[in-house]
């Protein structure tokens, strides 16, 4: 059983740093000398469980399933006051995916010129929305599951980070608040996935180009900003057909634009999106018709901290993958989330959480295979994080 | 009557957290303390205005407007006086600040400044560190440092 003595080695590994965490915490802190030299090393270590009344969603959940596990362990550096350096490896297993395969999640160079401008150049985490970019930090939010409208985790694999470049910067507006910005170009490899009994296996895949900006105003009204993220990938696939065709070669241009709001001040989290992408297939040879497909999703949340141990969230979410199409339940996904995350001390947390679900759009499969299962379902999570 | 094993696992925590915080029992915890906000000496800035220490003490502003490099030092997330500084002049409690530094930690846009474990250890930082901001309670020993008024 590699699998399983692979997945106890993560464990203790993991385990062992969120032991050591208070001594290493206390650590960094001291650590910036009088000319801003400063190193600082960071973990977490999540473990989840996942149960739905009907349908598998992510992993086998009808069953209950804990394949739902994360661990990261960084250490950045601030070499001079505009120059820093960072690493963070990563692994985590959400069923059939990452299977604990240890990986750079980001690595940087930075150096920031003025406050306005900055650049960084490495494998880095990409900008989109409020969220993206710590969508697989459980402790950096109140939900243990972002909606999945505008954060599938279908994206994780290939939306979360880019290598290549990125300009960044904070520019104050006087009393009109100030800007933050980010704009941002690179490549995304990919590996290709494990397949087994289909059709035409992958032989090739990735994301050779991907440009996109995120511009967020920060109000005047402390706390509230506004933004907008815009980004455009090129996918590209390539497949073994039955002879005598031989190769399948399958290219996607991928545009995504989100509208985002936030007000974070004093106990309270309001939070929506909106957005839309639109995604142009073309297949050669032309064994399916060139398509073109728009979906469209959203959401609205809310999390106030109650006590310094106890945050309640909720959320409503909804998703259309095809904006065209929105009759049947394979062709929606509402999803009506509350969670309770407790803060049981200055290094873990433990999240409940349950969601209503109505649609099936969701799941995996094809529609026809989705349009068959339970419409109305239910899915419970409990996760908990360490962190230093 | 019998109990959910979810209603018993959250009554656990209730109590774990509660006993604590010493909440129940104990006393109510003190109210946060005032305090006053620190440079050097030799800082020529004599007030700034919340917004500034909001961008200075979460990063997004890293010089001075002379040019020299802003170095903000923080208390300990239990502090009482970094309770009340965080509600004042950054507008959130130290949890929302903690959750604004894990997203930046975790995503690789930042670190947080360094903390230090009491008044003393501020001003000691201030005084040896060019550039450095930092805040005390009220009645802290300042030792040479100067206290710059917020606006």
């Amino acid at each position: 059983m590699v699998v399983g003595r692979r997945w106890v080695r993560s464990l203790l590994g993991a385990a062992s740093l969120v032991l050591a965490a208070p001594t290493a915490a206390r650590a960094t802190e001291p650590a910036a000398d009088a000319h801003g030299r400063d190193i600082q090393f960071h973990g977490f270590v999540s473990q989840g469980f996942l149960k739905t009344t009907a349908n598998d969603y992510l992993v086998d959940s009808s069953r209950g399933s804990s394949e739902f596990s994360e661990a990261g362990f960084n250490a950045t550096a601030q070499l001079t006051d505009k120059l820093r350096v960072g690493l963070q490896l990563f692994a985590f297993d959400l069923g059939a995916i990452g299977n604990f395969t240890v990986k750079a999640d980001w690595y940087y160079l930075d150096y920031r010129v003025r406050d306005w401008l900055g650049v960084r150049a490495g494998r880095l985490k990409i900008a989109y929305g409020l969220y993206n970019d710590v969508s697989d930090i459980d402790a950096a939010r109140a939900p243990a599951l972002l909606p999945s409208s505008v954060y599938p985790f279908t994206n994780r694999e290939y939306l979360l980070a880019q290598t290549g470049g990125e300009l960044y910067g904070y520019a104050r507006l006087g009393r009109g608040g100030a800007l933050e910005y980010r704009a941002y170009a690179g490549a995304v490899p990919l590996e290709v996935p494990p397949q087994t009994g289909v059709a035409v296996p992958i032989t090739g895949i990735g994301v050779p180009y991907i440009a996109g900006f995120r511009l967020m105003w920060e109000t005047p009204l402390d706390g509230l900003r506004i933004g907008g993220s815009g980004v455009y990938l090129r996918v590209e696939a390539t497949g073994m057909l039955p002879p005598p065709l031989a190769t399948l070669t399958a290219k996607a241009n991928e545009y995504a634009g989100l509208g985002s709001a936030e007000y974070a001040a004093h106990d309270l989290l309001l939070a929506a999106e909106y957005g839309q992408t639109r995604v142009e297939n073309h297949y050669n040879p032309m064994l399916v018709p060139d398509a073109t497909v728009v979906s469209e999703g959203g959401y609205v949340m809310s999390a106030y901290r109650a006590r310094p141990w106890l945050q309640p969230a909720v959320y409503y979410s909804l998703v259309y993958p095809n904006r065209n199409i929105r009759d049947g339940r394979e062709n929606v996904q509402h999803d009506v989330s509350g969670t309770l995350r407790f803060d049981i001390n200055e290094f873990w947390i433990v999240k409940l959480e349950a969601h209503y679900m109505r649609g099936t759009a969701s799941l995996a499969g094809a529609p026809q295979m989705r349009a068959v299962l339970p419409e109305n379902w239910g899915l419970f999570v409990l996760k908990t994080t360490a962190y230093f | 009557m019998l109990r959910s094993p979810l209603s018993l696992l959250i009554a656990g925590l209730v109590a774990a957290t509660s006993s604590r915080s010493g909440a129940g029992t104990a006393p109510p915890a003190p109210a946060p303390a005032a305090f006053r906000v620190i440079v050097a000496p030799s800082n020529r800035v004599d007030g700034v205005d919340r917004r500034f220490l909001l961008e200075a003490f979460l990063r997004k502003t890293t010089v001075w407007p002379d040019g020299q490099p802003l170095r903000p030092v923080d208390q300990p997330a239990d502090s009482p006086t970094r309770r009340r500084f965080s509600q004042d002049a950054l507008r959130r409690p130290v949890s929302g600040v903690k959750e604004y530094w894990l997203q930046a930690i975790f995503s690789g846009r930042g670190v947080p400044p360094p903390e230090v474990d009491s008044d003393a250890e501020v001003v000691k930082f201030v005084l040896q560190t060019a550039g450095a901001i930092g805040y005390v309670s009220s009645d802290a020993a300042l030792g040479g440092a100067k206290v710059v008024s917020v606006k």
